[in-house]
């Protein structure tokens, strides 16, 4: 089940999530858009680090993972992905 | 403060190059200044033929029509730089690549976008548009976006490179840009026409590119204390350039990864 979400971040960037469910697990989660992130390398790791997780606690991981140090988002919030990949969820349940 | 400088106009840049080798060299850069073999660099250039670039974590196939890119013969690169597509056409494009810790290269992101981008602002007032910076990493005469700027570091440099518009080409852009939807592309070129700007329009002239890079170095030495040392690039940097364009910014890996 794939979910994709197109969520524009007031006065900001235009995040562009994927992200395919199974079972309710997370198999692959896809953070795309036009906003900076710095190092590159640390956000592709936080958007890795969500495979594998349950939907139930995808939120919270999102707001942990992309607010970890030293990783610095510009143009979008920790909890902008966070509510970005939630609304990307839920279509992916609806997706079946 | 010294700074190399690589330059179409006055001889130490090449003419324009493709997508590919544009992004290859920036890159080249940052690994030259980082090992120490180069200064501290801005390079000038220009795009042949015109090139669409998306941002790091924008997906290419998502944002570029790509078979329209083909037919137009029209590049399409992904940048090392986050932000957003771009098409690259009449513009003058500059890079820069600093050692962390250098004057204009402070540890604090939002504070280098303003340091460099001080640069091009007094280069624009140079010819006569009354730009300011607008954070985080735009320049804007009359509220309106004339140059856009992004910026990564590794390897313990930074790269910013950035656009200044001389000319706008909105038809032709949105023809090479996925929109949401086709009906939708009359209210985005409207909505693009009163966001953004171009030196033929506010100067009221179409202005050379020899022209726009001169005021660009005017404005650099002004804002920033820059002296320039003119030099090519190095053969080493351009072996590396040219690999990294073959082996990265052509490539479909690098290119459609995100």
């Amino acid at each position: 089940m794939t979910g994709r979400k197109d969520y524009k971040v007031p006065g900001g960037k235009l995040l562009r999530v994927e992200l395919e469910l199974e079972r309710g697990i997370v198999i692959r989660a896809a953070v795309r858009g036009d906003f900076f992130a710095h190092p590159e390398e640390a956000f592709e790791e936080a958007e890795g680090g969500l495979s594998g997780l349950p939907v139930e606690g995808l939120e919270a991981a999102a707001l942990a993972l992309f607010g970890k140090a030293p990783l610095r988002v510009f143009g979008a919030s920790p909890a902008d992905i966070a509510s970005a990949l939630m609304a990307a969820a839920h279509e992916a349940q609806a997706d079946r | 403060m010294k700074l190399r400088l690589i330059d179409s106009v006055s001889g130490s840049g090449a003419l324009p190059l493709s997508g590919a080798l544009n992004m290859g060299i920036d890159e080249a850069l940052v690994g030259s200044v980082s090992r120490g073999e180069a200064p501290p660099t801005l390079r000038l250039y220009r795009w042949a033929p015109p090139c669409v670039t998306v941002g790091y974590f924008q997906s290419l196939e998502a944002e570029v029509d790509l078979e329209a890119c083909r037919s137009s013969g029209v590049d399409a690169v992904r940048r090392l730089t986050g932000g957003g597509a771009v098409f690259h056409d009449a513009e003058l494009t500059y890079s820069i690549v600093l050692p962390i810790g250098h004057p204009l290269a402070p540890d604090g992101i939002l504070e280098s976008y303003r340091l460099i981008c001080a640069g091009l602002v007094a280069g624009l007032r140079e010819l006569g548009a009354e730009a300011s910076f607008e954070p985080i990493n735009d320049i804007a005469v009359g509220g309106r976006k004339i140059s856009g700027n992004a910026q990564t570091r590794r390897q313990g440099c930074l790269l910013q490179h950035g656009t200044v518009l001389m000319d706008l080409e909105l038809e032709l852009m949105f023809s090479l840009l996925k929109v949401p939807a086709e009906k939708l592309k009359g209210k985005l070129i409207e909505d693009s026409k009163a966001r953004v700007t171009c030196l033929r329009e506010v100067l009221g002239r179409q202005l050379a590119y020899e022209d726009a890079a001169l005021a660009l170095r005017k404005g650099f030495a002004e804002a920033c204390g820059a002296e320039f040392e003119e030099a090519p690039l190095s053969a080493a940097e351009d072996l590396e350039a040219r690999r990294l364009a073959a082996e990265r910014f052509s490539t479909p890996e690098w290119n459609e990864r995100r």
